[in-house]
Formats: C-alpha cells, sequence, structure tokens
C-alpha cells in the first residue's frame, strides 16, 4: 500500500481528501446508502476515476466507511458475498482482499 | 457532537439525550430492527442488508414489508402501548424513506442518526425537517421485552 499510495499524485490526493471531508460533512446523519452515494462530491470522487482506488481502499483500511458503491463503479467489480452484505468491516475486508488480489496493496 | 445533532434537528429542542458513541457499523434501521452489526438499506450493488423476501426498493411500502417480516404490521398511533414495541417509518417529500425510529417502554423513541449517536427522544416530531421529512407510518409488534 506504501508504494501504491505514492504512485498518486498530491493534487489528486487533497482533491480527493477535499471531497471526502465534504461528503462525510454532509451525510453524517444520513442512513440512506443512495443519498450517501448520490451526493455531489462523492459523485465527483468517483468520475476521478481509477487514480483514487489506492486512496479508497486506504480509507477501508483506515476509517472504513461506504465507498462500495464508488470502488465498484469504478472497477465494474464487486468482492461482496451476500451473507456479508451490510456489514461494513466484512464488505471493507472484501475489497481489500480484491485489492491484494489484483496487487493494488 | 450535541451541537451538531441540534443543528441538523432544531425541532428537537435540546429533548433528546445522546446514548452512544458514533458508529458507522449500523444504521438506523438496524437500530430499529434491533440489530447492531450491519446496514439495512434495500439497495442491490453494492449489497446492503436487506430481507431476502422483501423487494430492494426504496419505498415506504418496502420498508413496511421488511419490518413485517421481523413481526411488526402497521398501525394508526404513537401512544406507548402495554405488550407493545412500536417502530415509526420518516420519509421525505418524494416519499423516499430516509429513517426509523424505535419506541421504548418509557414511551420515549430512541434513533440511530446516520453515522452519528443513537441518541433518545420524547417526540417523533423532534426529527422533523430537512434531514428526514416527518414520519408516515407507525408499526407494532408484541414485545418480548419485560416493562
Amino acid at each position: 500500500m506504501e508504494s501504491l499510495i505514492s504512485d498518486v499524485d498530491l493534487a489528486t490526493e487533497q482533491k480527493f481528501n477535499r471531497l471526502k471531508d465534504e461528503w462525510r460533512k454532509d451525510t453524517l446523519a444520513t442512513s440512506s446508502v443512495t443519498k450517501m452515494s448520490m451526493h455531489p462530491a462523492y459523485q465527483r470522487i468517483i468520475g476521478m476515476g481509477p487514480a483514487v482506488i489506492p486512496l479508497l481502499l486506504r480509507e477501508l483500511q483506515t476509517d472504513p466507511d461506504h465507498w462500495f458503491w464508488a470502488l465498484g463503479v469504478i472497477t465494474e467489480e464487486n468482492p461482496i458475498s451476500e451473507e456479508d452484505a451490510g456489514d461494513i468491516i466484512k464488505m471493507s475486508k472484501a475489497w481489500l482482499s480484491w485489492g491484494k488480489r489484483n496487487g493494488l496493496i | 457532537m450535541t451541537r451538531l445533532i441540534t443543528r441538523l434537528f432544531p425541532n428537537l429542542n435540546d429533548r433528546f439525550s445522546v446514548t452512544s458513541s458514533q458508529t458507522k457499523i449500523y444504521n438506523c434501521v438496524a437500530w430499529a430492527a434491533g440489530e447492531t452489526h450491519r446496514w439495512w438499506w434495500p439497495v442491490g450493488d453494492p449489497r446492503y442488508y436487506w430481507p431476502h423476501e422483501v423487494a430492494r426498493d426504496e419505498t415506504v411500502e418496502c420498508f413496511v414489508r421488511a419490518f413485517e417480516t421481523i413481526g411488526y404490521s402497521m398501525c394508526e398511533d404513537r401512544e406507548v402501548e402495554s405488550g407493545f414495541e412500536k417502530v415509526a417509518i420518516y420519509a421525505d417529500h418524494y416519499q423516499f424513506p430516509t429513517h426509523m425510529a424505535r419506541q421504548l417502554l418509557s414511551g420515549t423513541w430512541t434513533s440511530k442518526l446516520g453515522a452519528l449517536e443513537d441518541i433518545e427522544h420524547h417526540f417523533l416530531d423532534g426529527l422533523n425537517g430537512s434531514q428526514y421529512g416527518n414520519v408516515v407510518q407507525i408499526m407494532k409488534r408484541v414485545t418480548s421485552l419485560n416493562p
């Protein structure tokens, strides 16, 4: 992960962090996964494309949150099993395992 | 976070108390169902928890059906009723479900505010407003709890 994160340029990381903070601030009291994922800042993170995958995976490692929609759209993958649906920790681990399998971690 | 809660829900008017730490592990629907280990929401991809026999549609009807699977049925009033536990479904002006609360034995209500804390609040209308809309449905089931 260390070498992968170092591949992300500073401007990208700063933009991601700014959008992440904006999204978190605005969706703290939201239960709806749809509303969280449709938030403009979250959509702009998706729009940053594959460059943010290492940053999203880092977030899942350090502070698991609802990044699964973004990862699924950007990668077109879904490593989450049915029995783990809704378990944020297990869903995060599934994506981190996906990251390892794909040489991203 | 009390100040943030007051700002987000001005109708609470300080008639609430915080009863947990912040966590992203479970949401209001899970809490209303008595769970604290997963996030309930009827989205299919990514898959969050939803009772498998209920359609994954973000409608009040589907939320009603979800809670029917755990023994609830629709009712008309929000008053505390001996021998029953109640939950409330909130929806926005487009009638999309936004929040659920669960009634405590005392008649007050408990709500998990998204990724924020659980709170205990005296009135359901305290959470009315731009975040959650209004209460649109009450449901009840025979309680297994002792008073």
